[in-house]
């Protein structure tokens, strides 16, 4: 018998009723959002030590090159880039900025856009895909997001993609941090040290 | 009405501090209850039972059932004999219908003497006075398997004269767990050593609690250590009976 | 005196360590508290958490096909091991196959379980832990401490030194922060060059196929992503039904670990890289691994099946706090520990796991899924009764003091002279030490007994 065989002859039972399992979900305890001003439950949740992250807000795409060379110049960093090849991100006018398409292994910075973001934790939701890497989200030393107001959602429920699922789908509520020496807070353990999140109103 | 009770005396209060079961007694009159002693208790079982033990456990269990299940309510000065009668009694005998369904009539009736004088009597002390400072430590299996937190509180503040120190860790085992403190006493004194150091930083002249095994842990590490913090029952207290000897103290 | 009294005793001896795990189980305690306190009904939250649990564990075959049917489907390759051999030969063999050199492996408890890092080095593949402190713990070649913060028992000054002695370009600076920013670079380049990433699973989702991580850190992305080849070694007790059911779970687990809302980085890996993708995996296995899961579900342990490896019990639990994790000397600690490990390792060894707890049910108190720890180690009381490993010293006491309990009338003359003889120890009150009960009396002093029991005292006063 295979080992397959052995574990699933010893767990043989009913299968699962589904009433019975959505049953389980409803009206979950979950931390309350007020969703007249999701953008503030948003913005506060970012804010929470926990989170740790900054933002700005710009009102249209023509403006986030701007944002994110004050950004970055803020920080004392080059205006270097790690720029996905999202044709959304693309279109931009990046005029003054060194571009890559792929995350060298100390790259400074990376933007990306965030599908969602979640009120209840302040986190920001992506995928992968062909405009879409992952690896430079974790690599890069600052993290930054561009988010739709509208794309604000209140709870964690709302995060998930329905049908097909690509091959990572993750949430991101905070920078790499690590309390494993003493107990001490270090930001930057093994990836992202900054995450600043920018919002468009639009 | 007279309600009429058992009281179950516990073995440690029956060998070590009879105190405590007179003073459940005193109180429980005071209440309006007629006070019966059964003559044929010993001890719960617990020991057993904790011990994995089930056989002698349930003999233990059995012989407990028969002697009180005459009575309208059986009343225990400890949170952690009370918890086996009413929380363990009916696992003993899950396979065994007979004994169940009296081990669950005899559970449903047994109360900690704390609980049963607050929240069944609705009754405080009236007229006791007693002029010291406190700390209340929550013993384990009263406040976690029997829920009593508030009731001894409510009694006790009852008392004129009596001032209150929050013990920083109240809820906080203190290491006595039965066997386990003479199975693994280096541990055992670790807990209580942190408990004991809790207790004297409360600047409380007396110590009290609700179950006498907790007590003469705590007691015994503050005595070894040479405390001047000194332990009772809270129902010795509740029942006017705070002027005696503490816990260790000679009358 | 046993491997465990004496692992227990060093610890007590151990200042750094007991300053070690206060701050670490401390500072959770009282996270944990602030987070459970502003969350709405933990209470109820806790018994849902409990019901998906309970809800798998009933339907765990249905929902374990259901899960391979909708891995297999997103390309994932799905494998099954009965015992811990089982799953780390299967390890081995992809790794073999794949011709992997070097391994990136994020923290998963379960591999420590099934002894995955021996199998490893066994098999001549390199390893690298990437979760800051399994990176420690594999420098100092020691076994964690705590299954969340595994190298909470080392020092400041020990990491400088072993980061020192180990690190191609080690910090210059003693800080925390240069201790860490030297790791950084150290694991960087080796995660980025592994041939396979390892992770275990946090949760498995049946409906999608998809194998939930998370981490503070973001190691385990870091390890997952660049490498071709991602193996995932889980407990089959993972499953959840599906998304929605995780989200609960999380929101539970990161409030019961450290007090955060949620873990910095959650992610969901369905399959490998799909076509167009820019990064990710060529291949990704899961190995589903029963490792006496089955048999805790046939045999009365199956509330167990609900930890979500949270490590609340043990920061709340009086005796850990006092000894730390490696006097349990198993893979997991505490009373999670106490539990598993003689599912794990056996019972006989392990007796006094299940003895050194007292049955004070705080870790039941805060177990998100509501897990009767103290039930169970009474469970294991039990068994070790019923099988004779009991010390006769143990079975003989309690028998006789049985056999004297459970005849009234013996007990009354036979304990009254007890407590005479008992009384005639002390002085003033106290007897300072006591025959057979030395390891009360080592510690602690003893309140003298009562000229005259209770009973004899009542009957006395109510004889007319």
């Amino acid at each position: 018998m295979s080992a397959r065989d052995a574990i699933l002859a010893r767990l043989k039972g009913p299968s699962p009723d589904q009433a019975e399992a959505d049953a389980l979900l409803v009206a979950p305890e979950r931390p309350a959002v007020n969703e007249a001003t999701l953008e503030a439950e948003f913005l506060a949740r970012l804010a929470l030590p926990s989170v740790n992250a900054s933002h700005d807000v710009v009102g249209s795409m023509a403006d986030l090159p701007t944002a994110i060379a004050r950004y970055l110049a803020g920080q004392g960093e080059a205006l270097t880039l790690c720029l996905p090849p999202d044709p959304r991100l693309t279109a931009c006018d990046w005029g003054g900025f060194t571009l890559h398409d792929s995350a060298a292994p100390d790259e400074a910075a990376v933007l990306a856009i965030a599908r969602r973001g979640i009120a209840e934790t302040g986190s920001l939701i992506f995928e992968t895909g062909p405009t879409a890497p992952m690896l430079p989200n974790f690599l890069a030393l600052h993290h930054i997001v561009l988010l739709a107001v509208r794309d604000i959602a209140p709870h964690l429920e709302n995060a998930p993609l329905t049908g097909p699922q690509p091959r990572a789908h993750y949430w991101v509520t905070g920078v790499s941090g690590t309390t494993d020496i003493e107990g001490a807070y270090v930001r930057g353990a093994h990836g992202p040290r900054f995450l600043h999140v920018i919002l468009l109103r639009n | 009405m007279t309600r009429t009770v058992a009281l179950f005396v516990t073995c440690l209060v029956d060998l070590i501090r009879p105190r405590i079961g007179f003073a459940a007694i005193r109180a429980l009159e005071a209440a309006g209850c007629d006070v019966v002693v059964p003559e044929r208790q010993t001890c719960c079982g617990q020991p057993a039972l904790n011990s994995g033990d089930r056989d002698h456990a349930a003999a233990l269990a059995k012989q407990t059932i028969v002697a009180l299940e005459p009575y309208e309510a059986i009343i225990v000065p400890s949170g952690s004999c009370a918890g086996t009668i009413r929380c363990h009694y009916p696992e003993i005998f899950e396979h065994d219908a007979h004994w169940l369904s009296r081990a669950q009539a005899v559970a449903g009736k047994t109360w900690e003497v704390m609980a049963y004088l607050d929240q069944v009597c609705g009754w405080k002390p009236k007229g006791v006075t007693l002029d010291a400072k406190a700390t209340y430590h929550d013993s384990c299996s009263g406040l976690r398997e029997l829920g009593i937190k508030a009731q001894p509180r409510r009694l006790l503040k009852a008392i004129d004269g009596l001032t209150f120190a929050p013990l920083a860790g109240e809820e906080t085992c203190c290491g006595f767990g039965g066997a386990f403190c003479v199975k693994y006493p280096a541990i055992s004194n670790a807990i209580v050593g942190e408990k004991a150091d809790a207790i004297d930083a409360t600047g409380a002249d007396l110590l009290l609690a609700g179950d006498l095994g907790c007590l003469m842990n705590m007691a015994g590490k503050l005595h070894r250590r040479g405390s001047k913090v000194r332990a009772y029952h809270a129902i010795e207290l509740i029942a006017g009976m705070g002027d005696g000897p503490a816990i260790g103290e000679e009358a | 005196m046993s491997g465990f009294t004496d692992r227990a005793e060093a610890a007590l001896a151990d200042p750094i360590l007991k300053i070690a795990v206060e701050r670490t189980a401390g500072t959770a305690e009282a996270k944990r508290g602030i987070a459970i306190d502003a969350f709405p009904d933990f209470e109820a939250a806790r018994s849902r958490a409990a019901a998906i649990k309970d809800h798998v564990i009933a339907h765990l075959g249905a929902y374990l096909e259901q899960f391979e049917a909708n891995a297999i489907a997103a390309g994932a390759k799905v494998h099954w091991a009965r015992t811990a051999d089982e799953a780390c030969a299967i390890v081995i063999a992809i790794c073999k196959a794949e011709g992997a050199k070097s391994v990136a492996r994020s923290k998963s408890m379960l591999g420590e379980e099934i002894g995955l890092p021996h199998a490893l080095a066994e098999a001549g593949i390199g390893r690298v832990e990437t979760d800051l402190a399994e990176h420690i713990i594999q420098l100092a070649d020691e076994r964690p401490s705590h299954i969340i913060w595994p190298a909470m028992h080392k020092t400041r000054d020990q990491v400088s030194a072993l980061f020192k002695a180990k690190h191609r370009s080690p910090h210059q600076e003693e800080t925390i922060a240069a201790m860490a920013e030297s790791a950084r670079r150290e694991l960087r380049t080796q995660m980025l060059n592994a041939d396979v990433g390892m992770s275990g699973a946090n949760f498995l989702i049946a409906d999608s196929g998809a194998v939930c991580t998370v981490t503070n850190e973001g190691n385990a992305e870091l390890s997952l992503v660049p490498p071709r080849v991602h193996i995932v070694t889980a407990g089959i007790e993972k499953i959840v039904p599906s998304m929605p059911h995780a989200i609960h779970m999380l929101r539970m687990l990161a409030r019961s670990a450290t007090g955060a809302a949620l873990t910095q980085y959650t992610t969901f890996y369905t399959g490998p890289k799909r076509a167009g993708d820019r990064d990710g995996p060529d291949a990704m296995h899961i190995v589903l691994v029963d490792n006496g899961r089955t048999k805790m579900r046939e045999e009365g342990l199956a509330e167990m099946l609900r930890c979500i490896r949270c490590g609340a019990c043990m920061n709340h639990c009086v005796v850990f706090r006092q000894i730390g994790g490696h006097a349990y000397g198993g893979t997991y600690p505490g009373p999670m520990g106490a539990v598993l490990t003689p599912v794990l390792d056996g019972l006989a060894p392990n007796r006094d796991l299940i003895h050194a707890c007292t049955l004070n049910g705080k870790c039941q108190e805060v177990c998100p899924v509501r897990i009767p720890l103290p039930t169970l180690l009474k469970g294991w009381r039990d068994k070790s009764w019923r099988e004779g490993l009991e010390p006769t010293s143990m079975r003989a006491g309690l028998g006789l003091w049985a056999w004297i309990a459970t005849r009234p009338s013996l007990y009354r003359p036979v304990t009254t002279i007890a407590m005479r003889v008992m009384r005639l120890l002390g002085k003033k009150g106290w007897i300072a030490s006591l025959p057979l009960a030395g390891g009360w009396t080592r510690h602690r002093d003893m309140p003298r007994p009562a000229a005259q029991t209770f009973m004899t005292q009542y009957k006395k006063a109510r004889r007319p």
